[in-house]
């Protein structure tokens, strides 16, 4: 069998489990759900995509010819394994045979991309918004990285341009006379069909006699999308002569900022215009909406944004209203296949957690910068723009994912930057996990590293003998950005074993299954409250371990998890206590965006965001791998803490000293200087495909930087520790004292093996 | 007797000693002020039973005609003016007490004469206090101090709201106006660098532009919000014309072309005033509108209520009262604030001159009307861009009010004109439009003990270069309570212009019938009244007896009902009747004479002088004729001139040699017929016509904004236009309407019973 990473790396997919009970009873005894983490366009260099339209079951079953699939060579037909229905092959088919076979029907084409012949649609939108109640420097900064993206983007894409601040500004820059723009109010929620007839896109037109009934070139929505190759000296000069929101404001007031109405007017915008094609619309705002729908805080410097601890009490004035406008107009933007991105450039919070639907739901990508003019936003900004090797965006729009199961296998739902299309079908369980009842679902944008949890139940009265196959097929249908449609098939098979086989726990895939987990637990905070999550998280684990673990019934002493499960309650653990589960050291914008990000990472990078990876670097051999543990903290090395979100590179004290010093720019201190320098370099390996550019941290041991280390590390030596406590403001050996009330890990594992091999 | 029209009235009749000075320059031209009475009644009974109306006709801003002195203006050290009821001093105050005193004249108080009136404290020197224009010109403006001032003195704003919709731009009213805006630029008022424009263009959207200097190019912001229009950017929008003036340019030279392809055929003309007010609000200002079709959509919508089957009828008056109060109420939003609207109107179809002049009559603005315009016709065009051009070159006053002061004892009754009434003396007059008449009547409350009685408008407003400054204009007349001199001291043009203003007011109010009963019925009982006074002594039965200052009275009178205005009759538009009765209630008395009674001078006939400048350096006009068809020759050639417009009338046996001298042609067939211009040839007889027609249009261009059309008209041209021309001719019987015999009959009778 081959390894987890290497299936991944075929077919995209991780699964919790890899061999499946064959009784539902047994299937809810294993605690972790039957998951999928699927990564649909998982880039594979090996994978060309093929120029023939798929061979498909008959409706409604519709599934895709698989090398999984039974076929009859001489009676041209082949057996879907979805829904048994014999199928004739296509005529151009004729000539299969068992040595000519298509290439659907080879083993190593589990997973397959059709480039389908359905004319290209028309190329992708890119529509930005931008915020103008910015200081000068970030406006500028701001201009400039946008003036610098049109070179970036395909010249045939279509690009518009809206503004705003106190109203909202529509720029037609299809118009040739002088620069033009339509002005809409700030305060108001203007519908789709308001846009539209403002925009000047439905009046009644004149038929003056003798007129050539030919409609100018600059009529409808090419006013106000055009493509790049056309527009780009226009708009690069409207783009350079964009002034600040020109309404004044008194200095105890904040600026009025329209953001909602003008997420209004651009989804308005593209829906009336532009109808399920692949179309980004890009928010780029430096603080948060203070007037008009969407309404995040008054414009009085005196009102406060809402915090955690408001919204617990539920005293944040604004924040049902704003989720009320937001929530809609992202279901609206997701079901036209829009895509919306938002970038902050504000040091405060600007209402992301109002917002959040609007990239949730289409898979947006949320950059938080504390200002434009920093690298955080230049570079992220820049590398959305990344592009193939065949010089396509690395991007697909538009997308739709339908999931197809043989019939012992229902679908629970899925957790990931998608929305229900509604898809119902008897494939579909009992249980509810995510977005579920569907057996399908939108996704307005996806990368190459976009993954959703897909979640399975078992099926009721199953008669499925152990040793047969269960299958599963992800199908997405999907605008590529040259405009292309595609589709991209992949088909997963595992088998089914008796309940109480041993092949089971042995084709547990922890890392997956922490991954599937974590997004449970996320979701469920999205909507309950943090304690009952940590509670829930909790019973599972301990039920886990009850299930899996080798112990005796009330003596710790010997409880021993499977090889293959050893890590899980470490990452449970780090999970427990991370961002995406704790409030309270985060605003809720922070949280919001956490959160966000965990939802569309593949598996790999999930795990460094549960649980980060620490490196050491010392003179003595060669940087390794270290506990994320105060153990590690030693005065003469140099620590590289990756949070996903944070790379941070700690210099212990002794080395901080000499750092100070300078030494590393004398010859003879050589070594010094490369040492300081061999964590840099790694650094920027991890940075290179990272998304968004993480926030750098250069910091010494006792620095007040340091805090962003020690807030990850285990405090397996806290002020508490009563070993550690006599040298509390000293420093402790062997690690360094965490001022914290968390229980260390080991203090956490002690817990959980009582708590497992007691007989409750 | 026509010709006696053209005369100026003659002074006064005022004992010797009434006035501190005794020069002519004491009364005041009769064109800033007359009264349709020149010696006031000692008493309400004696002005009731000769039924002649009291009123004031003033034109306080006028522009002083070619060859008149300019109002003088002064500077002085105070502007002094009676305590008790603030008169200004004036060339009719009394000085007393060895001149160390005056006595006002309005309301007998005497007041002390300052220092600075006989000695010159900087110069040291003594003056004549009779070298003060104050004491010695009726007509005076004072640049006022800053206690005249609730604020800084507004600029010259001028904010042009023009229809860019499908109709707009096909007629070239679009290119045309922005090409004269363009070339008017450097004429517009700006002495003082502060004048602001904004520039906002309307279809079925608002589009304003943001004018700031520093852009490299206009940009066009537009609003689609009809259900709620606003101003789409705080600033930059209303400019410095010196700071933005490359940017003004810019967008001026390429309007034209900009809405070329426009498929839009809805105008929002109600919304785009409506914020284009709230931009004014603040410093007050000119709105001017130029508007091709009828505002559609949004607030202030129009519908196409023109119904032919009403003209004619009772029912016609619906068709002249505004369709809608909006237009009337955001006028008199804008008058409180200053602003004045001029609205420009260029109808294809029909305009709703009647609801939209509305804008220009509470606001102190004015109503042009140009039905049918097309651009392609020079014409046209030119008649458009000379008209604008002018109006945007014009003296301006802002933020005027206008207080009428009188002797003791007379009371003012009621106010007629373009102009919001602010209290019971004191209009509003957002903008003192040179070409705008207001007429005043007034009542004898107690009786005149004095022998002269005064009166004094004075307007404050703010002059074109930024000055605060008051321009006062007092009259003064003999008091009588003999009937007969009041009857002898008639004038029979401010009475004509008096009634002929308030025969709009009754045509609004009630019908046009009404009115023109009124009208005769007025004439009618002045004669009876005469009669009555002169006890029927000295006329034969069968003669109507008339005060020879008043015998023009029936024949204008005739003019007025035949005007098209009151003309009875289903053949006028109602756009073409409200445009007529606009201009009727807002002119001064010279236009309202010259459109009821247009001027026929015969060409094949000139006398020697005409044409050519007389010996006070002016250009001599030859003779008024009567206007009757039989007055004219089989081979005449007419020139009547109508205020707005000049016939040219060629008749079939014309002489052709005069043909070849004026049109450059050989012979009658060869004239071309209808709306042109006369070649100009270098002979005596064409270039004394010319300039004969070439005074005409520049005094109704400088006085009356009026470039007046010109129209060749040969006796066998098509009916239409021969029916125009000839609808001039008032003495003839038109239609159902009595020849002049016939009225004077008519008149005869009534006076008779
Ligand atoms: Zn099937
Ligand atoms: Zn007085």
């Amino acid at each position: 069998m081959s390894t987890f990473e290497e299936i991944e790396d075929r077919d995209g997919v991780r699964l919790s489990w890899n061999v499946w009970p064959n009784s539902r009873i047994e299937a809810t005894r294993m605690v972790v759900p039957i998951g999928a983490l699927y990564t649909p366009l998982k880039e594979r260099e090996d994978l060309q995509p093929v120029f023939y339209e798929p061979v498909t079951c008959k409706p409604p079953c519709r599934a895709v010819l698989n090398p999984y699939c039974q076929i009859d060579v001489h009676g041209r037909l082949w057996i879907c394994p979805f829904c048994l229905q014999r199928n004739q092959f296509p005529p151009h088919y004729k000539d299969i045979s068992n040595v000519n076979l298509p290439a659907e029907l080879l083993a190593q084409f589990t997973t397959i991309e059709y480039t389908l012949s359905r004319p290209p649609s028309i190329p992708p939108i890119f529509l930005y918004v931008v915020d103008t109640c910015l200081d000068e420097v970030d406006l500028k900064a701001l201009k400039d990285s946008l003036v610098v993206s049109l070179s970036l983007l395909p010249q045939q894409a279509l690009i518009g341009l809206v503004t705003y601040g106190t109203m909202v500004q529509v720029h037609e820059i299809g118009y040739g006379d002088c620069p033009k723009s339509y002005v809409f109010r700030g305060t108001k929620d203007y519908t789709a069909a308001q846009v539209q007839t403002m925009l000047g896109l439905s009046a009644p037109v004149a038929r003056p006699q003798g007129m050539a009934s030919a409609q100018p070139a600059n009529m409808g929505a090419a006013r106000f999308l055009l493509p790049v190759e056309q527009c780009e000296f226009t708009l690069t000069s409207i783009l350079e002569q964009l002034q600040r929101d020109p309404w004044p404001y008194a200095t105890d007031r904040r600026p009025l900022r329209c953001t909602g109405a003008a997420m209004s007017v651009a989804i308005g915008l593209l829906e009336t215009c532009f109808q399920n094609t692949g179309s980004r619309v890009m928010l780029f705002t430096g603080g948060p909406c203070t007037s008009g729908p969407g309404q995040v805080v008054g414009p009085e410097l005196k009102e406060a944004i809402r915090s955690h601890n408001d919204l617990e009490k539920d005293t944040a004035k604004h924040f049902k209203k704003a989720n009320k406008f937001f929530e809609p107009l992202a279901k609206r933007a997701a079901e036209k296949g829009q895509i919306i991105d938002v970038f902050i450039g504000c040091l405060d919070q600007i209402g992301i957690l109002e917002m959040k639907a609007l990239p949730n739901y289409t898979n947006g990508v949320v950059v938080m910068a504390d200002s434009f003019n920093t690298a955080i936003f230049k570079q992220s900004f820049i590398r959305v723009f990344t592009k193939d090797a065949d010089g396509h965006l690395d991007m697909g729009f538009n997308a739709m994912l339908d999931v197809q199961t043989t019939r012992e296998l229902r679908i629970c739902g899925l957790i990931g930057p998608a929305t229900s299309a509604n898809k119902k079908n008897e494939r579909i369980g009992e249980t509810e996990i995510g977005i579920g009842g569907t057996s399908a679902w939108r996704l307005s944008s996806l990368t190459p590293k976009t993954t959703v949890g897909v979640y399975f139940e078992v099926g009721p009265n199953i008669t499925v003998q152990p040793g047969t196959r269960g299958l599963i097929q992800f199908v997405t249908h999907y605008q590529h950005s040259s405009g292309a449609f595609r589709l991209r098939v992949t088909t997963i098979a595992r088998n089914w074993a008796d309940g109480i086989s041993p092949e089971i726990p042995a084709s547990f895939d922890q890392e997956a299954a922490a991954v599937l987990m974590a997004r449970i637990a996320v979701f469920k905070a999205e909507i309950d409250d943090g304690p009952d999550v940590l509670r829930w998280l909790d019973r599972m684990l301990i039920r886990l371990c009850q299930k899996f673990a080798d112990y005796r019934k009330d003596d710790p002493s010997v409880f021993r998890l499977p090889d293959n499960f050893i890590l899980y309650p470490q990452f449970m653990f780090h999970l427990r206590r991370s961002q995406f589960l704790q409030v309270f050291n985060n605003s809720p914008d922070e949280t919001a965006y956490y959160r966000h990000v965990i939802m569309r990472e593949d598996t790999q990078n999930t795990l460094i965001m549960i649980q980060p990876t620490l490196s050491s670097y010392s003179f003595e051999g060669e940087p390794q791998p270290v506990l994320l543990d105060s153990v590690s903290i030693k005065p003469d090395v140099i620590l590289l803490l990756d949070t996903f979100f944070h790379i941070l590179i700690w210099h212990g004290e002794h080395l901080a000293v000499w750092r100070k010093q300078g030494y590393q720019e004398k010859p003879e201190y050589e070594n010094f200087k490369r040492l300081l320098e061999e964590p840099k370099r790694d650094s920027q390996d991890l940075l290179a495909d990272r998304f968004p550019i993480p926030r750098y941290i250069d910091c010494d041991q006792g620095g007040s930087q340091a805090r962003f280390l020690l807030s990850k590390l285990n405090p397996s030596t806290t002020h508490v520790t009563p070993a550690a406590y006599g040298q509390y403001g000293g420093q402790a050996q062997p690690g360094q004292a965490i001022l914290t009330d968390d229980v260390s890990l080991q203090v956490f594992m002690e817990h959980l093996k009582k708590l497992a091999v007691s007989g409750s | 007797y026509v010709q006696e029209l053209e005369g100026a009235a003659g002074l006064p009749w005022i004992a010797a000693g009434s006035s501190a000075s005794t020069t002519p320059t004491s009364h005041p031209h009769p064109s800033y002020k007359t009264c349709t009475l020149e010696a006031a009644p000692a008493s309400q009974a004696i002005l009731n039973k000769s039924k002649l109306p009291f009123a004031l006709v003033v034109t306080p801003y006028r522009v002083p005609a070619e060859g008149e002195p300019p109002v003088p203006i002064i500077n002085p050290e105070q502007i002094v003016r009676c305590r008790r009821c603030r008169t200004y001093i004036n060339p009719w105050v009394q000085f007393v007490e060895q001149g160390t005193r005056w006595r006002c004249n309005l309301c007998y108080l005497t007041n002390e004469v300052p220092s600075f009136f006989d000695w010159d404290s900087e110069t040291r020197t003594s003056r004549n206090r009779l070298d003060r224009p104050e004491l010695t010109h009726s007509c005076v403006e004072f640049v006022a101090p800053q206690e005249y001032m609730v604020r800084p003195p507004q600029p010259c704003v001028f904010v042009f709201v023009i229809d860019v919709s499908f109709a707009a731009v096909a007629s070239g009213m679009v290119a045309t106006a922005a090409r004269t805006i363009l070339d008017s630029l450097d004429g517009m008022p700006n002495e003082d660098n502060r004048t602001k424009v904004a520039i906002v263009t309307v279809d079925s959207a608002l589009h304003f532009y943001n004018l700031n200097s520093a852009l490299s190019d206009p940009q066009m912001l537009v609003v689609g919000d009809l259900d709620d229009p606003f101003i789409p950017q705080p600033e930059d929008l209303l400019v410095n014309l010196s700071e933005s003036r490359t940017q003004i340019e810019a967008l001026l030279s390429r309007m034209g072309d900009m809405f070329r392809n426009t498929q839009q055929s809805q105008s929002a003309l109600g919304g785009a005033v409506q914020v284009v007010f709230k931009m004014l609000q603040p410093i007050g200002g000119k709105i001017v509108v130029l508007q091709s079709s009828l505002p559609s959509v949004g607030p202030g919508a129009l519908k196409a209520r023109e119904d032919p089957k009403l003209l004619g009828t009772p029912k016609e008056v619906t068709l002249l009262n505004p369709a809608s109060m909006f237009y009337k109420q955001i006028a008199v939003d804008c008058s409180r604030a200053q602003v004045s609207v001029d609205v420009w109107l260029f109808g294809s179809g029909y305009n709703d001159v009647a609801t939209l002049s509305g804008l220009a009559k509470h606001t102190g603005g004015s109503t042009y009307y140009y039905p049918g315009f097309s651009a392609t016709r020079p014409d046209d065009a030119i008649k458009f861009a000379t008209e604008f051009s002018h109006f945007l070159t014009k003296p301006l006053g802002l933020e005027a009010v206008l207080r009428v002061r009188a002797s003791r004892g007379i009371k003012m009754t009621s106010f007629h004109g373009n102009f919001f009434l602010r209290s019971t003396d004191l209009l509003a007059l957002p903008n003192v439009n040179p070409d705008a008449c207001y007429v005043i009547e007034m009542e004898i409350e107690e009786t005149l003990q004095s022998g002269v009685a005064c009166f004094q408008t004075a307007v404050l407003h703010t002059s074109s270069n930024g000055e605060r400054r008051i321009r006062v204009v007092t009259l003064a007349l003999p008091v009588t309570n003999q009937l007969g001199d009041l009857f002898a001291a008639a004038d029979v043009k401010a009475v004509t212009t008096v009634l002929a203003k308030k025969a709009v007011e009754r045509s609004l109010d009630y019908k046009l019938e009404d009115a023109r009963d009124a009208l005769v019925n007025k004439c009618a009982d002045i004669f009876s009244a005469f009669k009555a006074q002169s006890g029927g002594g000295g006329a034969s039965a069968g003669q109507l007896l008339i005060p020879s200052n008043l015998k023009l009275l029936p024949l204008l009178t005739l003019a007025t009902l035949k005007n098209i205005a009151f003309r009875p009759g289903p053949q006028i538009p109602s756009d073409l009747r409200s445009s007529a009765l606009a201009l009727m209630y807002h002119y001064p008395l010279e236009m309202v004479i010259a459109t009821l009674h247009p001027r026929l001078y015969a060409l094949h006939v000139l006398p020697p002088q005409a044409g050519l400048p007389g010996s006070d350096g002016l250009l001599v006009l030859p003779p008024m004729m009567n206007l009757g068809s039989d007055r004219l020759e089989r081979h005449g050639v007419y020139l009547l001139d109508n205020g707005r417009e000049i016939f040219l009338y060629v008749s079939k046996l014309a002489d052709p040699q005069l043909i070849q001298a004026l049109f450059g042609v050989q012979g009658y067939d060869a004239v071309a017929t209808g709306k042109s211009a006369l070649p100009a040839l270098q002979n005596d007889y064409s270039i004394r016509v010319q300039a004969i027609i070439g005074k005409i249009r520049q005094t109704r261009l400088t006085m009356f904004t009026t470039y007046p059309h010109f129209y060749v008209v040969k006796e066998d041209a098509d009916p239409a236009l021969r029916m125009l021309f000839m609808s001039h001719l008032i003495e003839d019987r038109i239609d159902s309407v009595w020849s002049y015999s016939q009225f004077l009959g008519h008149l005869r009778e009534i006076v008779a019973k």
